[in-house]
């Protein structure tokens, strides 16, 4: 399995065969689970794109959200005025927010730190703004997104939830498979000595500034997908579908996932979808009042947020994984 | 000509807010290097401490002071608790982010906490001083005894402040802790104390200003108070623009984001705000990546 | 080593995910072909999503609890032919995202009978555009918003509008204004989102022309910069009369930023933002209300000489205890009433389609706390069509002009304003609606 792993083919084959276990799944579950399944392959996407920028390339993102609306915006307005395929569209998200992605990359490349978390914070803050400046934006109302009725070849009564899970687990399985790929190349190599030691990596003949503005492009191309996604599942785009809560779920996915490594990406995914159902259980149980039902998924969240990065700070893919490495090393010596 | 007049002082009084704000984040970035997202939610808890104790002692300025007191305790807590344990803890990629989540978590925290206890309870806090603005033949000028408060209470703090960093040896010990603790650890100086103290003097700021401003404001004090989320955002970016280093630099962000707010709210469109902030503190990186007071020789965070 | 651990664990990760997609399935239940899905003989589940939490969460996060209590208090009474109603409440903090999956819910986890006051216009959208209540046959009744389209039944077949449109209230502020205050100079300070153009197209209709435009962008009215800069705004114009069209939180910043100047024009606030006990919360001191005018659909909430805001009062202090009563409530417990009168009016047999076809045939028949009659009909879902005016005394009390309630009503496209005559039935006994 390792071994096939190893190679390009081999993880071609691998994530073809996982979709074939989610196509399985996604037929033994009801509606309601289905639409949460489109929902966690759109957060799963959302985050790898955190991670991407965040673990990978050692850059800050406050306002993911921001970029995952300038992806949304651009899905509904090819789909509304051109009519073109759904995937024309999800193709022209992802292209345009990582021009987007690329314009901000070139300016982020110069910030440090605080710096760029300030930038990307006030951009998520003032994007959403816009919307109501251009009435072809269609204001506070936004937009509608229709990615067409499931094909007639389906059934006639094949769920138009389980389209949308198909197409977001498939746009998800795509992405992370390319993502895969790309952090194996030279390129993902390039990213992880500009995080781990910039200058050593200047020394080396990496161009930083170029490292870090292509990783910022290729995340903010993942979170227009994400963006187009997210439109898909709730049938439209507004400003308020991406305010500044979701830019920070999506980095409390991100490190709940643990920050540094891909796999772990269904863990924050996951944590996002199912923690209102789980504080409901939790409230109903002990019948807490109003105060408490409305105020716990954020107060579960954020105690989650803190525990993790005081006690696993890269994320518990990566501690088990060192636990391991300990392991081995004793067992060897 | 008044109109002028208007602009210039609604957006200097205004600006002198998000300088409170912005000198709480600054302390925090010079005596830790973190950016403290808390903050807001700090903010908020004093504000709700100091709510409590007007009830008490029928004083808005004892209250005031004991908000600002309770303010530094839980600031210094929390650095305590748990960035002392962050700090411990984490090496790596994730050093550079994981303060900024950990606050955001706590900011979270507080937050619900805040929400449970104190919400859907009224709370108002009436100007301690007028807030009708002092007259000028005929006019009402948009400054009142309530701003000139504002106004003195930034001043005060930056003066001090800039007095304690740079000519008492706390500031220094503040200054060694933050960018060479292993040195200033050899050199005899207590280190996490000195850290501590530097969370406790952010956390009595960010008490300031949130006393302050929310009589300025509506007066209404409520969990899910947009008016510090946006305190916040604001306050950040006028320590951004100012160079997050220097405590004069937060200040002249403060007043510069204030004044060009106003003139482009008064002159352009007032449907603008967020736009402007984001294009004002991207126009003032571009130019100078390092903010208007920062050094040039970037430390990377 | 390292590389292999990792795919590994990419491995171990994804079949865990896919294994817990797929053991999360709920087999599905079966239902008894007699009742309705969320009605039995003794009982019938209603849902509801509004922001309980966020910024947009003060004064509406009232509205669910003042339902549960009229619902309680009708329950107490034996319930709607023998069936006693409860209500599933979610947080959507206002965002369509979480709108869309909190209606998810309701529809397919809790079963709910119909969703009843979902609140917000782009949230109502997403809903309608994704879960799609229509298809489903599903009543989503009352919405709380003010958007026209929702009563369009070909877009939204089964969805109710219950409060009067912001192009019917601008239109009938536009007579009421060039009225009273002829030649006087005009500002309007709105939101710049959909509910300020809407209100914008109204007073275009309406043939209402302002000196000064202010708009203002949602949520700005938080930041200390903003609102004094409106108040010098519209001083340096000389405005008299200020039209504001915004939310609560934005009428407390203008007021106390214009009293901060001295500046007091003839304010007359949109029925939105013109809610005293939430603009009191939102800070201002009573005395400040003096001489500010608003209009409205319900009795003032203040007004115990009406029988439903009596009755709401002592259903409040019994089932609600500790909330002060205000608008909010007021609305709260009208929409709720309103449903029980067309659950009632569906009669026993209850069915989603029986309910829908009861509000089509005898929906403008009912009785409300409404000072406007209602007009829904076979192919319009439109709730109320208008408005009253009053104006606020020292004590901030809204009191009718003139001492009686003078009802305008309009549509929402050109339908001309006129001076209502419409008589409210009389409240039904002890306020428990009977099937008719």
């Amino acid at each position: 399995m390792h071994k096939l792993l190893q190679s390009n083919f081999g993880r071609l084959v691998f994530f073809i065969f996982l979709g074939f276990i989610i196509f399985l799944a996604g037929n033994r579950v009801d509606e309601l689970r289905v639409y949460q399944g489109a929902t966690l392959a759109m957060f799963v996407v959302a985050i790898s794109s955190i991670i991407l920028l965040t673990g990978y390339s050692g850059q800050v993102s406050l306002g993911h959200g921001a970029l995952l609306a300038i992806g949304g915006y651009s899905a509904v307005l090819a789909r509304n005025y051109w009519t073109l395929p759904i995937w024309i569209c999800f193709a022209i998200a992802v292209l345009v927010a990582a021009a987007a992605g690329a314009v901000l990359g070139t300016a982020a490349a110069r910030l440090s730190g605080p710096y760029l978390a300030g930038t990307t914070l006030a951009l998520a803050v003032g994007l959403p703004s816009i919307a109501n400046q251009f009435s072809f934006l269609g204001g506070e109302q936004g937009l509608l997104f229709d990615v067409g009725a499931p094909p007639v070849s389906l059934g006639a009564d094949f769920s138009p939830y389980k389209w949308y899970f198909w197409i977001a687990a498939s746009a998800a399985l795509i992405a992370l498979w390319w993502l895969q790929n790309i952090l194996r190349s030279r390129y993902g190599r390039t990213w992880r000595a500009v995080r781990g030691n910039e200058i050593a990596a200047q020394l080396a003949g990496i161009h930083s500034g170029k490292a870090k503005t292509l990783a910022f492009t290729v995340s903010s191309g993942l979170a227009g997908l994400a963006g187009a996604l997210l439109a898909m599942t709730i049938g439209t785009v507004s400003p308020s579908a991406f305010p500044l809560t979701l830019s920070f779920s999506l980095l409390t996915g991100a490190v709940l996932s643990g920050v540094t490594t891909l796999p772990g990406v269904m863990i924050g995914a996951v944590t996002l979808v199912a923690t209102p159902e789980i504080s409901h259980a939790i409230s109903n149980r002990i019948g807490g009042s109003d105060g408490v039902t409305t105020n716990l998924p954020g107060l579960l969240v954020s105690a989650l947020l803190i525990l993790v990065v005081m006690l696993v700070p890269n994320g518990p893919v990566e501690q088990m994984r060192s636990m391991r490495v300990r392991k081995n090393a004793s067992i060897s010596r | 000509m008044f109109t002028f007049f208007d602009t210039i002082i609604i957006g200097l009084t205004s600006g002198a807010v998000y300088s409170l704000m912005a000198i709480s984040l600054v302390l925090v970035w010079r005596s830790t290097r973190v950016i403290n997202f808390a903050q807001a939610g700090q903010a908020l808890l004093s504000t709700y401490i100091g709510f409590s104790f007007i009830g008490r002692f029928n004083s808005y300025w004892v209250a005031l002071f004991i908000a600002i007191i309770l303010g530094a305790g839980v600031s210094a807590l929390i650095e305590i608790i748990f960035m002392r344990t962050l700090f411990k803890r984490n090496t790596g990629p994730i050093a550079g982010v994981a303060p900024i989540i950990a606050t955001l978590g706590l900011l979270g925290l507080i937050h619900g906490l805040i929400g449970i206890f104190m919400g859907g309870k009224e709370a108002i806090i009436r100007p301690p001083v007028s807030n009708v603005g002092y007259t000028f033949s005929g006019h009402t000028l948009a400054f009142s005894p309530l701003k000139l408060v504002i106004v003195s209470a930034v001043l005060f703090l930056m003066i001090s402040l800039s007095i304690l960093f740079t000519k008492t040896n706390i500031g220094l010990a503040l200054r060694a802790s933050a960018y060479a603790p292993e040195i200033a650890r050899l050199a005899g100086v207590k280190v996490d104390g000195i850290r501590t103290l530097g969370w406790a003097l952010a956390g009595a700021a960010g008490a300031a200003a949130g006393m302050l401003q929310t009589p300025n404001g509506t007066g209404a004090l409520s969990p899910d108070s947009l008016e510090f989320s946006l305190l916040l955002v604001f306050g950040f970016i006028a320590a951004v623009i100012g160079g997050l280093e220097s405590l004069v630099g937060a200040v002249i962000g403060g007043l510069l984001l204030g004044l060009v707010l106003a003139f482009v709210i008064m002159y352009v469109s007032a449907t603008l705000p967020f736009m402007t902030a984001f294009v004002l503190l991207l126009g003032v990186l571009l130019v100078r990546p390092q903010g208007i007071m920062g050094k040039k020789v970037g430390r990377r965070a | 080593m390292i590389g292999t651990y990792r795919r590994k664990l990419l491995i171990a990760s994804a079949v865990l995910a896919t294994g817990s997609l797929a053991l999360t399935a709920i087999p599905a239940q079966a239902f008894s072909v007699r009742n309705e899905i969320g009605v039995t003989s003794t009982s019938i589940k209603l849902g509801i999503t509004l922001p309980m939490t966020g910024a947009a969460s003060p004064g509406y996060n009232k509205i669910p609890g003042a339902m549960k209590a009229y619902f309680d208090y009708v329950n107490a009474s034996g319930g709607v032919n023998g069936r006693k109603i409860s209500l599933v409440v979610k947080d959507d903090a206002y965002t369509p995202t979480a709108s869309v999956q909190a209606t998810n819910e309701l529809i397919l986890k809790d079963k709910v009978f119909a969703v009843v006051g979902a609140l917000g216009t782009a949230n109502n959208k997403a809903v309608a555009a994704l879960v799609n209540p229509g298809r489903r046959g599903i009543p989503d009744l009352f919405v709380n918003t003010g958007f026209s389209g929702f009563a369009v039944k070909k877009s939204y077949p089964t969805t109710f509008s219950l409060f009067p449109s912001y192009v019917m209230e601008a239109k009938i502020l536009s007579m009421y204004i060039k009225d009273k205050f002829p030649g006087k100079k005009l500002a309007l300070l709105y939101q710049a989102d959909d509910f300020g153009r809407d209100a914008l197209a109204g007073f275009k209709t309406g043939g209402l022309t302002f000196d000064t435009y202010i708009p203002y962008a949602p949520l700005s009215q938080a930041t200390p910069t903003v609102p004094p800069t409106w108040i010098s705004k519209l001083q340096a114009a000389g405005s008299e009369v200020v039209v504001l069209f915004g939310v609560s939180s934005a009428t407390a910043a203008a007021l106390g930023a214009a009293y901060a100047k001295s500046y007091r024009p003839q304010w007359i606030l949109g029925s939105v933002g013109g809610d005293a006990t939430a603009i009191k919360l939102a800070g201002v001191p009573a005395p400040l209300f003096t001489g500010v005018q608003t209009a409205s659909f319900l009795p003032a909430p203040a007004d115990t000489t009406d029988e439903y805001v009596k009755l709401f009062q002592t259903i409040n202090t019994k089932y609600n205890p500790g909330v002060t009563f205000d608008n909010n409530i007021l609305a709260g417990m009208n929409t709720a009433f309103v449903t029980v009168q067309a659950i009632a009016a569906a009669g026993k047999n209850l069915t989603r389609k029986a309910l829908i076809a009861a509000i089509e045939t005898k929906g403008s028949t009912f009785a409300s706390a409404g000072l406007t009659p209602m007009a829904p009909t076979a192919t319009t879902h439109a709730g109320y069509n208008g408005y009253w005016f009053g104006t606020y005394d020292g004590t901030a009390t809204l009191k009718p002009n003139d001492g009686v309630y003078t009802v305008y009503t309009t549509d929402s496209a050109s339908g001309a304003v006129v001076k209502s005559t419409y008589k409210r039935p009389d409240m039904p006994l002890n306020g428990l609606p009977t099937s008719k």
